[in-house]
């Protein structure tokens, strides 16, 4: 019996069009024209207890809107949800205690408190009882380091140590499904990977079914076995990590920055030139050639710098799933 | 219900707990009280230096009333217009949905998590000047009045929570507007001086449109308990009837800008 | 045109444009200006009718309308928040990045001001002429203190421009006194004679209010354009009296602005 089941979900919203100049913005006062965006258009799929799922996809797929329906934020324009048999726009007390979210840039924490104080009203918000609620602590500042941030006000933290206390804050209820969304935003790469760390001891330890969203690649890679990929409110993709890898067909762009001009040197023959200018120039190849064309450009040019990154996901999605992704 | 006294209760202690900690900040604060006071006090010293009566109030009826003016201005600082000030920078930043994914009602848990403790100066200092004014009239002051004059302050602190709600649940709808509370200022700032003053069709305005009587007018009345200041048996009654209408109007407003805010279907 | 002058014509033409964004937020300014006054007349006037001799300080019901007509108008023209702002404004650092501008700060803060009392015109000026049309108010001036009055608006506006700027530099060293703000508004209302003509005030207050110079923004320009109060010989005076403070603040102001610059780099930076 799936813990999580989505089926024939949407959300349509109705935006005001919002025209520039001062003729237009008197006419928008009398007469309003919106249009219709579809965030999420009939997607479903069914989740199992203890999963790790991560939602992938670029800016405005439509994940934050599907999280935002699961966790009862929102209510949908059509379809149904079911998580742990409750309907969650619903928020039922039971329902809202055993789930939690965790935003990565927005902050649950009282700015003006130590964070201790909004752990302790935290616990009695979802009506933690107190045994429960020291034991809980106890072990998430352990494991996340943050005793000696707990008495100063959350304003003075660094973003680093804010983000340990946002997930210890969201975590004090032991909730059985963690929603989150882009939790590792703008945090620096040391502590992205604590934080991957931390959600995958976690689910190993108590259970908790997590589904994450990301559009950064490396977090969902890190930490799903299982990956669902969303592009303009549909999913494009619903599988293993491995599977979808292969169906990349991955590829690596090469920059590199020169010394003198190219002089008319053949890129094109080691991979797709994406950008070309006399001294700078971008190319795509194959990943398996990433190597040897690097060792060949480095050989043959007066390289100044050079860097090997993956396609951006976008790039990826629209090269792969082609058609589907441009409707 | 008790979980409820329970967390106002966790809510007012952090407030004092972290208050506790700045007490240089406490002597400004209770500076700060004293200049607005002497400001409300010099106020009544030049009118009542060039006339004997104001609209029928003698110096003492005024004296209670800036001391309720002070109550219910301290009071709103108190608890009122923390709250919600938050609720409207949280629909604004988005931190509004951990409000929903919290297991409480919504409505409650805005109205009661902030709590600006040092603002009971105001509080005591007009709840004294009050007494003092009444005192100064009457002697002692007779209790049935007193228990009056406490019900009608309920009764003026629940039309005044019902309108700054209101306020705040505009924000579902016109998420920009920064100054809305500028509204609420403005109509208090005509419950400075009796309602007794403007022309009458204002009084009418005043009392049952915009119930700014309610405030502080009617208030001080009911304590003085002197038809001059426009105490009548019906005051109390009206008054009842007006907090509960408007506590109904202000909740309903908020449910349904929260049905807009979470995008159900109107 | 040299450089403060362009830099002022571009922050007042750009802060039109955000003030006709916000012209919600603007709206709901502006009305406090008119209300503040309005419910100044309601308790004036009924006292003036509950008094003995139905004036107070010279002033009858009718001419109290007059006056707090007028005290709407001054006080738009005149209104000023630097000292209300300037602490945030170096709390928060913002005022670096105004510093690294080739031009001072003030003139974008002059440039606002402007744009403000421009935009706001459009709403409180139907709400001057629907309170005037309530309560009837009495004017008479002479052709010559209109003439002068205006005048004495233009420099009571300068005046509280200045006076506002120059309270607000204390931010420099004490970024966190939101309290002279306050303090400003209660002189402005007290010793402004913008809650009762001075004279009307208890005796003890009466030579403090005079010695200030809040009576030249808000007092003397009203007085004369409600008309019938001042001789020409106290007209002249109070003029020059305004060019005077105008000296003043203005020497006050760039002796105060090196010295909280100097402050204010060495201690943030």
């Amino acid at each position: 019996m799936p813990q999580i089941e989505v089926e024939n979900l949407s959300k349509v919203f109705r935006v005001p069009e919002r025209e520039a100049g001062f003729v237009a913005s008197l006419r928008s006062v009398f007469r309003r024209r919106y249009k219709e965006v579809r965030a999420v258009d009939g997607i479903a799929f069914k989740i199992e207890e203890g999963e790790i799922v991560g939602f992938l996809g670029p800016n405005g797929a439509g994940k934050t809107t599907t999280l935002k329906m699961l966790s009862g934020l929102l209510h949908p324009t059509s379809g149904t949800v079911s998580v742990m048999g409750h309907v969650p726009w619903r928020r039922e007390s039971d329902y809202l205690r055993r789930i939690s979210m965790l935003m990565g840039q927005r902050s649950q924490l009282h700015w003006d408190l130590p964070a201790m104080d909004s752990f302790i009203v935290h616990g009695a918000v979802f009506g933690v009882p107190k045994a429960q609620f020291d034991e809980t602590l106890n072990e998430l500042i352990e494991l996340l380091d943050i005793r000696e941030v707990l008495k100063k006000q959350v304003r003075s933290l660094s973003l680093g140590e804010r983000m340990k206390c946002e997930i210890c804050v969201s975590l004090l209820h032991r909730p059985s499904v963690l929603f989150l969304d882009e939790p590792t935003i703008g945090v620096d790469i040391a502590m992205q990977a604590r934080i991957r760390e931390f959600i995958r001891d976690y689910n190993r330890k108590y259970g908790a079914t997590i589904i994450l969203t990301s559009h950064y690649m490396a977090d969902v890679s890190a930490l799903c076995r299982r990956i669902i990929v969303i592009d303009k409110g549909r999913i494009l993709f619903d599988g293993l990590l491995p599977d979808l890898s292969q169906k990349l067909a991955p590829y690596k762009v090469i920059k590199i920055d020169l010394d003198r001009d190219l002089n008319g040197y053949d890129l094109a023959s080691l991979g797709d030139v994406l950008s070309l200018e006399p001294r700078k120039a971008a190319i795509r190849v194959p990943k398996e050639n990433a190597a040897a064309v690097t060792s060949r450009l480095l050989t043959d040019l007066p390289v100044l710098d050079l860097t090997i990154e993956d396609p951006p996901i976008e790039d990826v999605i629209q090269r792969v799933f082609g058609g589907a992704a441009t409707q | 219900m008790i979980r409820a006294v329970r967390l106002i209760g966790l809510f007012i202690r952090v407030s004092v707990q972290n208050f506790a900690a700045y007490r240089f900040d406490f002597f400004v604060r209770l500076f700060v009280s004293l200049g607005h006071l002497f400001g409300e006090l010099l106020a009544v010293a030049t009118v009542f230096s060039n006339t004997e009566s104001l609209a029928g109030w003698r110096v003492e009826h005024m004296l209670v009333l800036v001391g309720v003016f002070r109550i219910v201005a301290g009071g709103i600082r108190m608890f009122i217009v923390p709250n919600m000030r938050k609720v409207m920078e949280d629909i604004r930043s988005g931190s509004f949905d951990f409000l929903l994914l919290a297991p409480l009602d919504a409505q409650f848990h805005v109205s009661v998590r902030e709590f600006v403790v040092w603002r009971i100066t105001d509080v005591v200092l007009g709840a004294a000047l009050a007494l003092y004014g009444c005192h100064k009239l009457l002697g002692t002051i007779p209790l049935p009045q007193v228990v009056l004059f406490v019900f009608m302050m309920i009764a003026s602190f629940t039309i005044v929570y019902a309108v700054w709600l209101t306020l705040a649940a505009v924000c579902f709808w016109i998420v920009r507007i920064e100054n809305i509370e500028m509204i609420f200022w403005n109509i208090f700032e005509a419950g400075r001086f009796p309602i007794q003053i403007y022309p009458p069709w204002m009084q009418w305005g005043l009392t049952y449109l915009i119930p700014v009587a309610f405030i502080t007018t009617f208030p001080a009345a009911s304590l003085l308990g002197d038809p001059v200041t426009g105490m009548s048996p019906r005051v109390p009654l009206f008054a009842s009837i007006l907090a509960l209408a408007a506590l109904l109007l202000s909740s309903w407003i908020f449910r349904r800008g929260l049905r807009r805010y979470s995008g159900a279907s109107a | 045109m040299n450089l403060p002058m362009r830099a002022l014509a571009a922050h007042f033409r750009a802060h039109l444009a955000v003030m006709m964004q916000y012209r919600g937020e603007v709206l709901l300014w502006s009305v406090w200006g008119v209300i503040s006054p309005a419910v100044l007349y309601a308790m004036w006037s009924a006292a003036a009718s509950g008094s003995s001799s139905g004036v107070i300080a010279g002033y009858d019901q009718a001419s109290f309308a007059a006056y707090f007509l007028m005290m709407m108008i001054v006080g738009h023209v005149t209104a000023a928040w630097d000292v209300y702002e300037m602490g945030y404004l170096v709390r928060s650092g913002s005022m670096s990045a105004q510093l690294l501008k080739p031009v001072l700060p003030m003139w974008q803060s002059i440039g606002a001001n402007m744009a403000y009392k421009v935009v706001t015109l459009m709403f409180v000026v139907p709400m001057w002429a629907i309170f005037a049309w309530i309560v009837k108010p009495k004017f008479q001036p002479e052709w010559w203190e209109v003439a002068a009055g205006l005048a004495a608006m233009v420099l009571g506006s300068a005046l509280a421009y200045l006076l506002s700027y120059v309270m607000a530099m204390a931010a420099f060293w004490a970024p966190k006194l939101d309290a002279l703000g306050e303090a400003f508004f209660a002189l402005s209302m007290f010793a402004g004679g913008r809650f009762a003509p001075i004279e009307a005030l208890p005796w003890y207050v009466v030579p403090v209010a005079k010695a200030l110079p809040f009576r030249w923004m808000y007092e003397f320009p009203t007085e004369l354009l409600v008309g019938g109060r001042l001789s020409g010989a106290e007209t002249v005076w109070g003029l020059i009296a305004q060019l005077g403070w105008l000296g003043v603040l203005v020497v006050a102001f760039r002796v105060l602005w090196r010295a909280g610059l100097k402050r204010y780099t060495a201690v943030s930076g």
